[in-house]
């Protein structure tokens, strides 16, 4: 095996036009897929990367005004399309008042249910009891800081006092994520609010007139959920809706636009590919085959003086190795330059991670396997033309 | 003494069309060191007689083809072609037990002379630089070893070509029409050397030649096939030659 490893190389350094011209050959066919398929990544991944940036991409809200209890909850909660759910009060009472206690500022927020496992809280899993997220621009404004203790107050037309409920800084949201006043504190607290604009009494708050909350039902105007992928966001709305016979928002469009255009990226792409995979298997199985029907002398000549014909049959498939690695060699080392050409020249900045043209290395590793394969099957045809070569023809092609 | 090697009854028919062409061997033997001439008009099949000697054409059943150890047992290598494996059989058993001298050479353009010598060693595994050093001095080479063999000229070429065939110490050298491309002066040193170099080293050699003169002027044992033509079946037998 070592003396043929050793015939075949220097047969094809002897005859490095031909093996420089394969080489290239592949080169030609590779090297424009690979910047295809890094420029699909690279502007796939960007446009995914912001989609998943927004948590609230993967959301969807019940519209207008329906009647949903914990069971409604907990049963969306149970499905595999559903990260994350939680009951809303009446958007009516969206509104509260907030201020850092001991402050004089005093500012209107959008308040809004959240709960364990909240994307809008990420990375933070969730909030400990007592706590509340609130916004960037609400943070600033109130010199909000994580620990820092606040009031959340309440004041109904027909409620003489005020419904003032504390809290405690868990987290800012970032700007990206929640943009104005926003706070987000546990259901609980909210159906809180909601009971005393219903006019309940809650004489643990300080309310002591209203009706007796012990015979009040619990009843939430809506849903919020989250799906866990963008795949599932369409088939979850679906299901909510069919589930309940309302009317939901999201994001589906948008969502799903960006996952056709994947696919359809991947489509043409794979289209691309077999139709220059085809072309260069041609031009590789007749060029080895054609190498193979005009070195048939010296094949036959190893035949005749004892080598094995199955080793014999090898020459081939080893030369088609050693070119398979100095083409993806050449190819992967062509796409670099490729890929730095189109940086400079594009700047696109399309994500922090990278820009325009992107290939993993595991990705660049399924190629190379995938090429590798491609062109030893290739050699097949030429190896059988070797291993059918006689040996005899040393003589008589000489008779 | 024993023959090195004895073939009788081998035939081989081949048909093109309407056309029937028969090689019969009713018997041949060679011994040891013996030096062989094989002549015959063209066409009557000498390069058949050695594809069939050198485990290259399957002969049709009936015959024998065995090659004896000095002393030991013969083995019938027709029966090769029939066995399991036959076809890695035939190939070891010709890598070990032949050296070729083709009429052009039939060296590796892309290695020197000293691996072309060489090559036969390495696939039969009988490695023995010494000797490689020892054959390219006795076949004048030893200023080209180095040299890739593209660069010879064709008498060169076929010194290197003897040298191969004779580096792995085979039993057997079979030569087709070795000097047929060289001059006459080429051709009478390229056959002595052939010839004594087989000596040397106590290798048969069978030599085809279409020229009578030149195979005259060394003691050959001498074999001839001659033609016979009916209609269209054309059937050549080997005999021994008669003395000229």
């Amino acid at each position: 095996m070592t003396l043929l490893v050793e015939l075949s190389l220097r047969d094809l350094v002897r005859d490095w036009v031909r093996f420089l011209g394969n080489v290239a050959v592949m080169a030609g066919v590779i090297v424009p897929l690979l910047v295809l398929f890094g420029v699909r990544n690279g502007v796939y991944d960007a446009l995914i990367g912001r989609l998943l940036d927004n948590p609230a991409t993967l959301q969807i809200d019940t519209r207008g005004n329906s009647s949903f209890t914990e069971a409604d909850a907990e049963l969306v909660r149970g499905w595999p399309e559903t990260a994350f759910v939680t009951l809303k009060t009446r958007s009516l009472f969206d509104y509260v008042n907030v201020r850092a206690r001991g402050g004089n500022t005093i500012r209107e927020a959008v308040a809004a249910p959240t709960g364990d496992g909240d994307p809008m809280l990420a990375p933070q899993s969730g909030l400990k009891p007592g706590e509340a997220a609130v916004s960037a621009a609400l943070a600033g404004q109130l010199g909000l800081a994580v620990g820092q203790e606040i009031d959340i107050v309440t004041q109904a037309p027909e409620r003489p006092r005020q419904l003032v409920l504390g809290a405690r800084v868990g987290l800012i949201l970032p700007e990206e994520r929640a943009s104005g006043r926003v706070i987000l504190t546990e259901l609980a607290l909210l159906d809180l609010i909601e009971a005393f604009y219903d006019e309940y009494a809650l004489p643990d708050h300080g309310i002591t007139a209203g009706k007796p909350l012990a015979g009040r039902v619990a009843d939430f105007e809506g849903l919020r959920a989250y799906a866990g992928r963008l795949e599932t966001l369409a088939p979850l709305q679906a299901r909510i809706e069919a589930q309940f016979g309302i009317a939901t928002e999201a994001a589906t469009a948008q969502v799903a636009a960006v996952l056709g255009l994947g696919r359809n990226l991947g489509l043409a792409l794979a289209l691309t590919a077999t139709v220059a995979a085809a072309g260069l298997a041609a031009a590789l199985v007749f060029s080895f085959w054609a190498e193979v029907a005009r070195k048939r002398r010296m094949i036959a000549t190893l035949g005749l003086i004892g080598l094995d014909h199955r080793l014999i049959a090898l020459f081939p498939v080893i030369q088609a190795a050693v070119t398979a690695l100095a083409g993806l060699a050449l190819s992967f080392a062509l796409f670099g330059v490729a890929a730095m050409v189109a940086e400079r020249l594009f700047e696109t900045g399309l994500t922090e991670a990278g820009g325009l043209v992107r290939l993993s290395l595991a990705q660049a590793l399924m190629i190379s396997l995938g090429v590798f394969a491609f062109v030893l099957t290739a050699s097949l045809a030429a190896a059988r033309g070797a291993l059918a070569t006689d040996p005899a023809v040393v003589l008589r092609d000489d008779a | 003494m024993m023959p090195a090697l004895v073939a009788h009854d081998l035939t081989v028919t081949v048909t093109d069309r309407d056309r029937r062409f028969a090689l019969q061997v009713p018997l041949l033997r060679i011994a040891r060191g013996e030096a062989v001439g094989l002549t015959g008009a063209s066409g009557t099949g000498k390069t058949m007689l050695l594809e069939i000697l050198g485990l290259l054409r399957r002969p049709a059943p009936g015959g024998r083809y065995v090659v004896s150890d000095d002393d030991g047992p013969g083995r019938d290598l027709a029966a090769l072609w029939g066995a399991a494996g036959g076809r890695a059989q035939l190939t070891r058993a010709r890598g070990r037990l032949f050296g070729f001298v083709p009429q052009t050479g039939g060296l590796l353009a892309f290695l020197t002379v000293r691996q072309n010598v060489m090559l036969s060693q390495r696939i039969s595994d009988r490695i023995d630089g010494a000797h490689v050093d020892a054959l390219l001095s006795r076949l004048g080479l030893e200023a080209v070893a180095g040299m890739r063999t593209d660069g010879l000229s064709i008498g060169q070429r076929q010194r290197v070509a003897i040298a191969r065939a004779l580096a792995h110490r085979p039993r057997f050298v079979i030569a087709d029409e070795p000097t047929a491309a060289l001059d006459p002066e080429a051709a009478q040193d390229a056959m002595g050397l052939l010839i004594a170099a087989a000596a040397d080293h106590a290798s048969s050699v069978l030599i085809s030649s279409h020229d009578r003169d030149l195979l005259g002027r060394f003691a050959l044992t001498r074999y001839h096939l001659q033609a016979r033509t009916e209609g269209a079946q054309v059937t050549s037998t080997l005999q021994p030659a008669r003395t000229e």
